[in-house]
């Protein structure tokens, strides 16, 4: 026969998992609301003096470029400037009613300076991963990301693409992201697209 | 001896393993000669069995429309429809319900595999075209196009004359004792007996045998021997070294030049434009529609181009004819290599209206004839891009002159950085709002028509700037 002290440790190790178990999900969820995507833009931070910005949207409806011009407090380092920029552009694409619309979480994850001439953008992969396919339809997203980042840094001269890190071939099939993007070159491309 | 020399035996193991993987790497096709296309198909191997793609094998013959429906899969050939099941014999179209093929139709990856034992009964059957198959030779003849050598010994001089319907374009091999020809485009088939013995003091022998996707052509001489082309292609002539060569019609002789000139390969007839269509095999490009990928609408469209430019006289090349991927650089190396004066890629795209023309977004050079300056391979297009920029330009105006909506922009894009001659990609875009349109056949012939005229048009001005 089992004691009565045997069934009260026994049942309360069974409380005790349980409970554990339940914190171990909470925990869980804390972790993965942390870590997913942002799909809506931070607001930028009023640390920094306040600007004037160009963001260059980019509209599948006449494939044009326009330039639009937005005020907004950015900091002072250069690279987290370009970030936040390219975030906020970013979040236009992510807008219900974007005329270039993107995935669910495209986002630019960081933009280091290398010199005041070069700068490498590093996207995550929700926004490569989820782009759609097209020369055009891919040209207009790294033209809108490029002539962007060059309103803020205009010393740029040439730009880099990476993903999640890493260097990829294409955006989604078609633009070659494998090498340095001249800036002037792309400028002048788009001439024609505004 | 072997447990002495434990070694030997894992090292003769990695060999043979080597050995065997290098020999099941060897990809076996299938040559079909048809009057629309000369393309080839891979061979699968399932369960011992021989299996080739059927749209592989349909497409490039004719309208092909396919649709996979969980295990089912239904064609739809110049109108005509068939369908067909994973895993069965049986099959049925539009005028006979109850057909069966000698081993399971298969279905891989959306993508249906037929018997290869079952080339003709279905080609007759499902596209209602007469087709001759040589299993040995894997070579396929759609709607008869093939042709017999016909060889004539002949004196004063002597010579060997061999004579063609049409012109052929063998690769020539001159060794000690004989000539060798070897027919891979050409639908050559034997005429009597596969030897000849002639017991010459020149020509000893004959001999013609097909191989997998060519044929052969063997004179065994007791000579050195010389091979020279005649009648814009339509004879071939072996004659002793010594005999004196016929002088040559001019430095560029025309196609139809009837005079003979010595060469130890006949000349080609060198190709205006090569057609690329972009992506194949897994690399599907855009996903346009549920039913419809990019590469199959850029593939269909280079056919119809291709048509449109050989209606006007104008020499094509395509890239690949059949649904199989090749990287960047195959792409630019096909190019290269073509001694064309045109690349054109095809893409296709669901967003954004009518057609767009792209050239590379490098820094221009200018053009230098000094061929010993090495470019980087990504810059390999900056002494072109003028010549490119006009192309565009000129295709775009064409374009928009044909009701087709069209612009010209430039964009980081591979291959274009790489190929050495004017390179311009063309992305087509539906006119109206549904995508579905890209697989019309009307747009894609409306596009070609198009395209064809405004490359036309260019001959002249890209062939003097070569």
């Amino acid at each position: 026969m089992i004691s009565r002290k045997l069934q009260f440790i026994v049942a309360a190790l069974v409380v005790a998992i349980l409970a554990m178990g339940f914190y171990l999900v909470h925990l869980k969820g804390n972790a993965e609301s942390i870590t997913a995507p942002v799909a809506q833009p931070l607001a930028p931070p009023a640390t920094g003096p306040a600007g004037e910005t160009t963001l260059y949207l980019a509209s599948d409806d006449d494939d044009s470029l326009r330039p639009t011009t937005i005020s907004s407090a950015l900091p002072e380092d250069p690279g987290e400037r370009g970030r936040l920029v390219l975030h906020t552009l970013i979040a236009r694409y992510l807008q219900k009613d974007s005329t270039h619309p993107l995935g669910a979480g495209a986002d630019v994850r960081d933009v280091y300076l290398l010199d005041s001439a070069s700068a490498v953008v590093n996207l995550n992969a929700e926004l490569a991963n989820s782009h759609r396919s097209g020369i055009e339809v891919e040209q207009l997203t790294v033209f809108s990301l490029v002539l962007t980042l060059k309103s803020q840094l205009p010393q740029l001269t040439r730009v880099r693409f990476l993903v999640d890190g890493k260097s990829r071939d294409t955006l989604a099939g078609h633009i070659d992201l494998s090498n340095w993007l001249d800036v002037a070159l792309v400028a002048n491309a788009a001439k024609d697209m505004k | 001896m072997l447990k002495e020399h434990p070694i030997f035996v894992r090292v003769t193991a990695l060999l043979l393993c080597l050995l065997s993987v290098s020999f099941a790497a060897e990809p076996r096709r299938i040559r079909v000669y048809a009057s629309q296309a000369n393309y080839q198909v891979d061979i699968l191997v399932r369960d011992g069995v021989d299996y080739v793609g059927i749209t592989d094998l349909l497409e490039p013959l004719g309208r092909l429309e396919s649709r996979v429906q969980g295990d089912k899969l239904t064609l739809v050939f110049n109108g005509a429809a068939s369908d067909f099941q994973n895993g069965k014999r049986q099959y049925r179209t539009s005028a006979n319900p109850r057909l069966e093929l000698p081993s399971n139709f298969l279905l891989v990856d959306g993508r249906g595999y037929i018997p290869v034992a079952s080339i003709t009964q279905l080609l007759t059957r499902v596209a209602g075209l007469t087709a001759e198959f040589h299993a040995a030779a894997r070579r396929l003849f759609v709607g008869s196009p093939q042709f017999h050598i016909s060889a004539e010994l002949r004196h004063d001089p002597l010579r060997l004359v061999l004579s063609f319907p049409v012109p052929v374009n063998p690769a020539t091999q001159i060794e000690k004792g004989r000539v060798l020809l070897i027919f891979r485009r050409e639908p050559v088939v034997g005429n009597g007996p596969d030897n000849v013995s002639y017991g010459d003091p020149f020509l000893l022998s004959t001999t013609f045998a097909e191989l997998p996707g060519a044929a052969e052509f063997i004179a065994n001489v007791q000579q050195p021997a010389t091979v020279s082309v005649g009648d814009g292609g339509r004879t071939l002539t072996i004659a002793p070294q010594t005999a004196k060569p016929a002088p040559a019609a001019s430095a560029a002789p025309s196609a139809s030049a009837s005079a003979q000139h010595p060469a130890t390969a006949p000349a080609r007839v060198r190709p205006f434009v090569i057609l690329d269509a972009s992506h194949g095999g897994y690399d599907t490009g855009a996903i346009l529609s549920p039913t419809l990928q990019e590469k199959n609408v850029n593939l269909a469209l280079a056919r119809r181009l291709q048509k449109e430019l050989e209606s006007r006289g104008i020499p094509v090349v395509l890239t690949r004819v059949a649904d199989n991927l090749l990287t960047w650089d195959q792409r630019a190396v096909s190019a290269n290599t073509s001694h064309a004066s045109l690349y054109v890629a095809l893409h296709s795209s669901a967003s954004g209206h009518g057609v767009r023309l792209y050239t590379s977004m490098i820094a221009a050079s200018q053009p230098t004839q000094d061929k010993h300056i090495f470019l980087p391979w990504e810059l390999a297009q900056s002494p072109y891009l003028s010549q490119s920029s006009q192309a565009a330009t000129a295709l775009a105006a064409q374009c928009g002159s044909d009701n087709l909506p069209a612009r010209v922009s430039a964009a980081p894009m591979r291959p274009l950085n790489s190929v050495t001659l004017a390179a311009v990609a063309v992305e087509i875009a539906p006119l109206g709002a549904s995508a579905a349109e890209l697989g019309t056949a009307e747009y894609q012939q409306k596009v070609a028509e198009s395209l064809a005229t405004g490359i036309a048009a260019l001959r002249a001005k890209l062939e003097a700037a070569q």
